[in-house]
């Protein structure tokens, strides 16, 4: 499953992220494998969304969301 | 740029060091205080907001301690020693830098300590790349209030660094700080991890992360999650929401609006009043002669034209740096980035946008957050075409001139209308351009928008005030100094001409009084006006009239758009100038003079609702700026885009004008 076919209030385990660079830019904002997220909101049209990670909320768009596996 | 294998393998930390003084550098995550430490180590007053990015070049500032100067330097805020971005990009290069070895070094790395964990990843880097590192644990209030508890002992044990809690904008925390430079002495600190340069560099990130947990084990307790995630978490419910949200951000743009345009005109007359009065009162104090004549028509025409627009100036500065301050900002990229994605920008581009309404110099650096290379360009490219501040004055006076107050269309006051369709004629010509260009721009580089939304803080009103405090200066200062140059240059080009073609008209003029025959139906007004002509400036004037004459223009606004280079809002100095030159009695003002002016030729009026439109769409499209032409040829690094800016906005502002004056003539 991938972050973005997940429901908003969904609480997951990240568990693998299939792009390089987008792996470099998740991991420096603290956003590693294993990590807890919840997806708090989707913008209209589906794309950006906001997701918590601890206590902070990163936005991000549905393309990057896809290539992020997780689990619940 | 790095490619991302080069994760972690970022050389060491340059080794010689020459003591002849030290320099601090601050350095740390994106929005954790560090311009609002440099501010209170420094007295300075650096651009301080609660969203990511704020500070995108490195800013230089000197603290005293004892006897002691010292350098500090602050720095645009990076998450890690990968740069994504231009701005993280002068960090890097500024760190690895090996030339810059005159003084010993202390890295102050301010952590916001109520994300620690996130925030101690490019600690331990700089850690583990043998910085000289002090660590300041910032934020600790908002730590309090979430009821965090950081063991500050424990974490410099673990370490190997001084960490100092501080609440950096109250100031808590800065003497002990002080005091801990003072006695700095580096000993290198054990290696938080083992590099494994022939891993995969990531894997290097993942094992500091799990030390970092093992760290904050024994430092670090919260008891559930923090309060201020969850208050912003309810507050973004109505600031981001899908339908309310778009409703919220259009009401603060009108309320903006309405204050800037409308609340404003009150203390604009008092004004207004005031210089009219002093104005005579100088003219009559000082003796008669070039002076007074240079003082009273030549410079405090030009500055009168320009010191009644500081409430309007005042109003949208408070307005901008109360959104600054609060993080609602972030929330407006959330909001807009699937509209600006279609035309080839990103959610981060609104920052400069928006910004682009105060002015479009420190809007354009701020582009520099936007990494990927295309979207940034498009970013500065459209900018200079959002209606800046130094477009109010023109916009005010040409309304106030040719539409009268009283107006109204479907029950809307008309000139509250037309300044509102101005604004947006930018906003939609800026997506427009943006939209041609990006199937002319090509790029390879992926797009993303992953962008932290900080908590919502209240707004400092003393930060708020400094702000306005600040802006208005540089508006009334720099403005003002070149419009005092323009204004006496002007001065002179106008009251002196070519050849002895003034006094020829001057003799003219004696004989026609000395002769009865003649009716004595000329004006002072006529005299100065076919004198005025005969100028250098009118002869300047006239040269170009051909090519403005189809916008409806006539020499005396050709003249005006040149001076209008130095700075938009030269054109109201412009025209002050060149309406009071002569003007014996200077009891009008400006609009009412450029109100009663005419054709020499025809006699019409001058200022009709078609040449006052005409001149707004002019001033709306056209790049009549030289700061900003200066700054895009900065940074883009060369002179293509700029001169492709300024060939493209003034071909669009010369045939939009041409078809509005056709329209309404
Ligand atoms: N509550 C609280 N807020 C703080 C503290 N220090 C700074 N802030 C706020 O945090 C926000 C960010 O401050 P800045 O000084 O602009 O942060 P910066 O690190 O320079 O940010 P960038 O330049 O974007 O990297 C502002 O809204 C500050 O008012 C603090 O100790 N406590
Ligand atoms: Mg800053």
């Amino acid at each position: 499953m991938n972050l973005a076919s997940c429901k908003i209030g969904d609480q997951v385990t990240l568990e693998k992220i299939l792009d390089e660079q987008l792996t470099v830019q998740l991991y420096s904002m603290g956003c590693i494998i294993g990590e807890r997220i919840t997806l708090e909101r989707v913008a209209p049209f589906g794309e950006p969304m906001i997701i918590r990670v601890e206590d902070s909320f990163i936005s991000l768009r549905k393309n990057d969301a896809e290539n992020m596996i997780v689990k619940q | 740029m790095l490619s991302n294998k080069q994760l972690e393998t970022v050389s060491e930390a340059p080794q010689i060091k020459k003591s002849s003084g030290k320099r601090l550098l601050l350095v740390g995550n994106p929005n954790s205080g560090k311009s609002t430490l440099f501010n209170a180590l420094t007295g300075l007053n650096q651009r301080i907001g609660n969203f990511p990015g704020v500070t995108v070049e490195k800013k230089t500032g000197q603290l005293k301690l004892g006897q002691e100067k010292l350098e500090v330097v602050d720095l645009p805020g990076t998450y890690s020693l990968v740069p994504r971005s231009e701005d993280e990009k002068v960090t890097y290069e500024y760190l690895i830098d090996q030339n810059r070895n005159d003084k010993e070094e202390i890295v102050v790395i301010i952590a916001d300590a109520s994300s620690l964990k996130r925030n101690l990843l490019l600690v331990t880097q700089m850690i583990d790349l043998e910085y000289p590192t002090i660590l300041v644990l910032n934020m600790m209030d908002i730590v309090e209030r979430n009821k965090q508890k950081i063991d500050i002992a424990g974490l410099e044990r673990e370490l190997g660094v001084p960490v100092i809690p501080m609440n950096a904008r109250l100031g808590k925390g800065v003497s002990k700080l002080k005091t801990r430079i003072e006695t700095f002495d580096y000993i290198p600190a054990p290696k938080v991890i083992e590099r494994h340069e022939e891993k995969n560099q990531l894997k290097n990130t993942v094992d500091r992360f799990k030390r970092i947990k093992e760290i904050l084990a024994k430092t670090y307790h919260a008891d559930g999650p923090a309060k201020t995630a969850e208050s912003t978490r309810k507050i973004d419910k109505i600031f981001t929401h899908s339908v309310w949200g778009f409703v919220i951000f259009l009401f603060i743009l009108f309320l903006i609006f309405q204050a800037i345009f409308s609340w404003s005109t009150y203390p604009m007359d008092w004004i207004e009043n005031g210089f009219l009065v002093f104005g005579n009162w100088l003219g009559g104090a000082l003796p008669e002669g070039i002076l007074n004549d240079l003082l009273v028509e030549g410079v405090l025409a030009g500055l009168g034209g320009i010191v009644i627009f500081i409430p309007q100036i005042a109003l949208l500065f408070m307005f901008i740096a109360i959104l600054e301050d609060t993080g609602y900002l972030a929330r407006v990229s959330y909001l807009t980035d699937t509209v600006l994605k279609r035309f080839g920008l990103n959610g981060r581009s609104i920052i400069p946008l928006l910004g682009g309404a105060a002015c479009a110099v420190p809007a354009i650096m701020s582009a520099r957050t936007i990494s990927n290379k295309k979207e940034r360009l498009l970013t500065i490219f459209v900018t200079p075409l959002i209606s800046c501040s130094a477009r109010i004055p023109v916009y005010t006076l040409l309304i106030a001139l040719v539409i009268p107050a009283e107006k109204q269309l479907l029950g809307f006051n008309l000139q509250g209308i037309v300044m509102m369709a101005l604004y947006l004629l930018g906003f939609v010509a800026a997506l427009g351009t943006a939209m041609l260009l990006k199937y002319w721009v090509k790029t390879e580089e992926r797009s993303h928008f992953i962008m932290e939304l900080p908590i919502y803080r209240m707004p400092r009103w003393k930060n708020v005030g400094m702000t306005i405090y600040n802006k208005v200066k540089v508006f009334l200062f720099e403005a003002g100094k070149i419009i005092i140059a323009v204004s006496i240059v002007l001065w002179v080009l106008s009251s002196y001409g070519p050849g002895n073609k003034m006094e020829a008209i001057e003799q003219k003029y004696e004989q026609i009084e000395q002769d009865p025959s003649q009716e004595l139906s000329l004006t002072q007004d006529q005299i100065a006006s076919e004198k005025l002509e005969a100028s250098y400036a009118g002869h300047i004037g006239k040269f170009i009239e051909p090519a403005i004459r189809p916008l409806g223009f006539d020499w005396k606004i050709g003249i005006s758009i040149i001076t209008s280079f130095a700075a938009r809002e030269v054109f109201v100095g412009t025209m002050a100038t060149l309406y009071s030159v002569g003007d014996e009695e200077n009891t009008t003002s400006i609009k009412e003079k450029m109100a009663r002016a005419t054709h020499p030729s025809t006699g019409e009026k001058v200022y009709t609702k078609a040449t006052g439109y005409s001149l707004l769409i002019f001033y709306a499209f056209a790049l009549q700026c030289m700061a900003t032409v200066a700054i895009v040829v900065k940074e883009t690094g060369g002179w293509k885009w700029p001169i492709l800016q300024l060939v493209y906005m003034g071909a669009l502002a010369y045939f939009a004008s041409l078809l509005v004056f056709q329209v309404f003539s």
